[in-house]
């Protein structure tokens, strides 16, 4: 059927040198030599809230704005694209018309992160160039008391979460 | 005297070796198994009734979700479903890149596998030793899209981002490594003669059964069935790789073990030949804005580590997809259980759960 197998299972012991082997536990050894060499092994682990592990740069954490890094207002530009491929509803964009010029801007821009899955597609679409106005920002410790703090306005979203202090 | 009478007893939903929550109802005979019941449903999300109301790439997240221990795989084979369905050709550069991530995928979910296998026959060790060149891949994943386990890798038509620099130095280092890393696994396991206790001769499919079944991948392989998606219908430039497909001769669960070490090392020869000859070029072909297939129907399959992952897409040309419909190895690899545990005694049933190789997620959407 196929000529290619996994290699055969080992034979049952027969024989002097497999009696031997049987009474001597061999296999066991073997087994026991590999947990030996992994004790002197460095470590891989590391101590969470004290150490963080490096995150690499396309690291996919909670979705933020940028500011325009010319005149310090929000990059957006509130077209509502991604408010539009958001899978899970959690994007949530007021806007109006510029009161002189061409344009909209924003009234507000909400993310629930409660309902974010941390996908990315928000950011795919995002017509500012070079830099998008939404990213995936390398913020992950999100937790939090009450449900009402997931829901993040537009000065969280530029400036970042608070940083929390947990009670003891 | 000794009244002797079938019992009818619970196996999970809580139980820790069930991967999941997976029920089974067994009727024991003393400690044999008479019939074995698998309930599921416990984890269904409705994901295809979700997709009739999403766009085509609003899907993808989705599809991370089914068998969220090997995700890519599942990327794969929504994006080609979709791709098939607009005629779309995915440059090679990409075509590469994808066959990297997915083998990268299988490694990493057969190791996920062989832990909590070992795990559950009592071999604790090799847990730890699995997940931590697991978090290498994971790592390389990282890397590569951001996320560590519902990647959302690929996107309709190609990739998103082409591989980031000194990336496939990365992967050669890993596999580098790993050989000797699994070489351990093997040290631990393949010759210990409490694990050839435990399976060998427990849980036997036939050939003949497993093919009546419908049960795909390891599965199906370790019955002795010399079938693999990957060759057979050969997707993303899959037929320009040489690989060996390995299969099991005594169709029990030792055999499906020793078919997923060597896909391991299978995996590592295709990575190996895809580093090689990566292709330069553009990573996304030149998709419309908004995605809307003709109308039509189309069904694609990938080779997922679980077995034969199939898409089942009917679009009516609009933006979102009149059906969707996943066929997943788990749901019908878990089919052949009752097939295997009878006559086996309770011990065994844990063995077989890790054996075929189920991820809830993946039975019940």
């Amino acid at each position: 059927m196929s000529d290619t197998r996994a290699h055969a299972a080992p034979a049952l012991p027969s024989g002097l040198k497999d009696f031997l082997k049987t009474v001597l536990l061999l296999e066991l050894w073997v087994g026991l030599w590999v947990t030996l060499k992994n004790q002197f092994r460095p470590h891989i682990t590391v101590e969470y809230p004290k150490e963080t592990v490096e995150l690499s740069p396309r690291f996919r954490g909670v979705p933020r704005l940028r500011y325009h890094p010319d005149n310090g207002e929000e990059l957006c530009i509130a077209c509502h694209l991604c408010e539009t491929v958001c899978p899970d509803d959690c994007i949530h964009i007021v806007s109006e018309k510029k009161p002189e010029g061409k344009g909209k801007r924003l009234v507000s821009f909400e993310i629930n992160y409660e309902r974010c899955c941390f996908c990315g597609l928000c950011v795919d679409p995002c017509p500012t160039k070079p830099l998008t106005a939404i990213y995936m920002s390398h913020d992950y410790e999100m937790a939090d008391y009450k449900r009402e703090g997931f829901v993040a306005p537009l000065k969280t979203l530029l400036d970042g979460m608070d940083p929390k202090d947990y009670k003891e | 005297m000794f009244r002797t009478e079938e019992m009818d007893i619970n196996m999970g939903p809580q139980h820790p070796s069930t991967h999941g929550v997976l029920r089974l109802k067994l009727t024991l005979d003393g400690e044999e198994i008479v019939d074995v019941r698998p309930i599921i449903g416990y984890l269904h999300r409705g994901v295809e009734k979700l997709c009739e109301h999403r766009t085509y790439p609003m899907i993808e997240p989705l599809t991370d979700r089914l068998d969220y221990v090997a995700a890519i795989s599942e990327n794969l084979g929504y994006c080609g479903a979709v791709e098939k369905l607009m005629g779309l050709q995915v440059p090679p550069r990409a075509q590469y890149i994808r066959v990297i991530l997915a083998e990268l995928q299988r490694i990493a979910s057969h190791l996920l596998w062989l832990g909590t296998h070992a795990l559950d026959l009592g071999a604790m060790t090799v847990y730890f030793y699995t997940f931590r060149e697991r978090e290498l891949i994971l790592d390389l994943f990282e890397q590569f899209c951001g996320a560590r386990l519902t990647y959302n890798s690929m996107r309709i038509g190609g990739l998103l981002e082409d591989v980031p620099a000194g990336w496939t130095d990365r992967v050669r280092h890993f596999l580098g490594l790993f050989p000797s890393r699994q070489k351990e696994y093997e040290d631990l396991l393949t010759v210990n003669r409490i694990w050839l206790g435990r399976t060998r001769g427990v849980g036997i499919l036939k050939a003949d059964d497993a093919v009546a079944m419908g049960a795909s991948g390891p599965t199906l392989r370790g019955s002795g069935v010399d079938y693999d998606v990957r060759r057979a219908q050969p997707y993303s430039s899959y037929e320009q790789f040489e690989f060996d497909v390995p299969t099991g001769t005594n169709c029990d669960t030792y055999d499906r073990y020793l078919v997923r070490m060597e896909e391991m090392r299978q995996s590592c020869r295709i990575i190996r030949q895809a580093l090689d000859r990566l292709p330069e070029g553009e990573v996304r072909a030149k998709v419309p804005k908004y995605i809307k297939p003709p109308v039509g129907e189309v069904y694609h399959v990938v080779e997922s580590p679980r077995g034969e992952q199939g898409f089942y897409l009917v679009s009516k040309g609009g933006e979102m997809p009149y059906r969707m419909r996943f066929r997943s190895p788990s749901f019908v690899n878990l089919q052949a259980l009752p097939m295997m545990c009878r006559g086996q005694l309770i011990a065994d049933v844990v063995a077989v759960i890790g054996s075929i190789d189920i991820v809830l997620g993946d039975v019940d959407r």
